[in-house]
């Protein structure tokens, strides 16, 4: 899938000035089966980013185009086909079901695409630690492990990118390298890329190109 | 498990207020629907004068009374009506000219006899099949319509001999028999119901059996014409009054005590549709109200799930078809509670010897069926907006 931005810039960042490299205001072009990472400070827009990319917010100027295709133009059904198949996400404010257990979160979104079962979905959360939530409502967990369960909500489905905003705002080093290792396996299976919003490199982060805003 | 996410929490209060108002509503539409019809319906199966027929008599004054005017048809009076543009037909209607008396004989019923008079009317006047209204001689029943005042009569001295109370359907089936008489020689008849009337307070029997009687026990004489039966043309009715008013004519008009309590009974269903028509409209409204109320508290729920990539037409359905069961549920109840009321109803009017259609009308089950439409209908346009706008807000 190729994703191009086209002189992008929103509505609220229009009056801040923009680095001559930084993505808003100018040209690029992301191939979804690279590994890229955004580097940006507070308030530079990669949330805002992340929202126009997929397609949830379009207050901007300019064009992003999904294959060619303006993301102003893609009607809703369409949406609903890119966000199950094409563009898995991990929002900054995770947008779990709190009142859900840990199980009925990633159930809800196996279900979508049925390409999960549920025993696949333990693994994964063993994987992170995290088994001993598998009933758990996701509103009593720590941000911590909300947010490895989040990982592993948009782990669930099959995509081309995997959008990742601020993924280990709140992991330790260690917990972070093992959802990179859980991510990068899914990428490999799927050959496909990522696209991982950070205010900082990490250098055990593994990625081909870097982008700044 | 989407429902399970959207529909976990919830006040219930609300819709449980809502759910019952819709089901008050929902009893009282069908209810007033179903007796709207049945009361509208009641006596017309029966009724065995043909459209725009009158029995017409000269109106009975002092003068009369005094022997000065006649109240009696001459065959010239006959003619001259006839030709009138605005009738179609003029027959007279025979009396019986002998004495005449009427009884049950039927061992399920106990021995009722009483006087009577009966009149034949040509057939063509007459609404009913003519396989049913034919008599001649050394046949074994003569088929006779009934006056509905007779059997009410009849219910009755059954209720104070303890005995239940019959319905039309069940008069027809009973037999019964006549005595005529010239004073010296009698003979017994037997005689079945075959239809009742409202219209005529005698019994009616076929012309041929009056023609047969009058001959043996009235030695041929059938007596004066004191009515007589009139056809008037279709929309000219109005003509043939005036042409009643204008020679001293009056129609009898008997039916004007069922017509007022129809007219009564019909009112108060006709009052309860309305309301009931109010209290669904509203309790429907207040139903799609807590639809909204429950979206708006799953904003967040509804806004995630289609970012996540749940389709909106998804939850759309799950909005739609949770407010959809409620709706039939109330249905399924307000059907079951009319049919205990139906019951009750039927009773009371079966005592007070109104005998309705006790099926249950088609229009009442598609009034449930519209209304159910008409909510699934607001319910799903409801749904579609209010998922659509959280979404985009």
């Amino acid at each position: 899938m190729n994703i191009e931005f086209i002189k992008v810039m929103p509505e609220p960042l229009a009056g801040i000035n923009h680095t001559k490299d930084s993505l808003w205001g100018n040209k690029f072009v992301f191939d979804s089966k690279q590994r890229t990472l955004l580097n940006a400070s507070s308030g530079k827009g990669k949330t805002t980013f992340t929202h126009c990319l997929m397609g949830l917010r379009n207050d901007f100027s300019g064009q992003i185009l999904l294959n060619g295709e303006d993301t102003k133009s893609i009607k809703l059904e369409s949406w609903v086909e890119i966000r199950q198949r094409k563009i898995a996400v991990v929002f900054q404010d995770l947008q779990l079901f709190p009142q859900l257990t840990v199980e009925e979160n990633l159930k809800l979104k196996a279900e979508l695409t049925g390409v999960f079962e549920s025993e696949s979905a333990f693994k994964k959360l063993e994987f992170l630690g995290l088994a001993d939530k598998w009933s758990q409502k996701c509103g009593l967990l720590s941000m911590g492990q909300q947010q490895r369960v989040a990982i592993i909500r948009a782990l669930l489905q099959p995509f081309e990118c995997i959008v990742l905003d601020e993924p280990f705002s709140h992991l330790d080093k260690e917990n972070a390298n093992k959802c990179m290792q859980l991510i990068l396996e899914r990428c490999e299976e799927q050959k496909a890329g990522f696209l991982l919003t950070t205010l900082d490199v990490n250098k055990d982060m593994v990625f081909d190109k870097e982008i700044k805003l | 498990m989407l429902k399970s996410l959207l529909f976990r929490q919830q006040e219930k209060r609300q819709l449980f207020i809502a759910a019952f108002g819709a089901l008050l509503g929902i009893t009282f539409l069908i209810s007033s629907v179903h007796y709207l019809l049945r009361v509208s319906e009641f006596g017309e199966d029966s009724e065995i004068l043909g459209a725009n027929t009158l029995i017409v008599q000269k109106k009975v004054t002092s003068s009369s009374s005094l022997n000065l005017t006649k109240t009696d048809f001459s065959t010239n009076e006959l003619s001259k009506l006839k030709k009138e543009p605005f009738v179609v037909d003029v027959k007279p209607v025979v009396s019986n000219n002998f004495r005449v008396w009427f009884e049950t004989n039927d061992p399920y019923v106990p021995t009722f006899k009483s006087d009577v008079f009966i009149q034949a009317v040509n057939k063509n006047f007459l609404d009913v099949k003519s396989d049913k209204w034919h008599w001649k001689e050394g046949e074994k029943f003569v088929p006779m319509i009934m006056p509905r005042d007779f059997l009410v009569m009849l219910n009755t001295f059954m209720n104070a001999s303890g005995i239940p109370q019959v319905s039309d359907d069940l008069a027809m089936k009973l037999k019964f028999r006549l005595r005529i008489s010239d004073g010296q020689k009698e003979e017994w008849v037997d005689t079945r119901i075959i239809g009742f009337t409202n219209e005529i307070s005698s019994i009616l029997v076929p012309e041929n059996f009056m023609a047969y009687a009058t001959k043996k026990y009235a030695n041929g004489d059938p007596g004066k014409i004191t009515q007589i039966m009139v056809a008037g043309k279709e929309g000219e009715f109005g003509k043939l009054e005036k042409f009643m008013s204008d020679h001293g004519l009056e129609s009898k008009n008997s039916q004007v005590v069922v017509s007022r309590l129809k007219s009564i009974v019909g009112t108060l269903f006709a009052v309860i549709f309305v309301i009931s028509i109010v209290a669904v409209f509203a309790s429907g409204l207040v139903l799609i109200q807590y639809m909204q109320l429950l979206m708006s508290h799953n904003k967040y729920e509804v806004r995630t799930l289609i970012r996540i990539g749940q389709h909106p037409q998804s939850v759309i359905l799950a909005f739609f078809y949770y407010f959809v069961k409620v709706f039939g549920a109330v249905l399924i109840f307000g059907f079951i509670i009319f049919l205990i009321i139906k019951y009750f109803i039927d009773e009371i009017f079966q005592t007070g010897g109104i005998y309705l259609n006790e099926s249950i009308s088609i229009v009442s089950l598609l009034s449930v069926l519209l209304t159910f439409f008409i909510f699934a209908g607001a319910s799903l346009r409801t749904a579609k907006k209010g998922v659509m706008q959280l979404f985009n807000k």
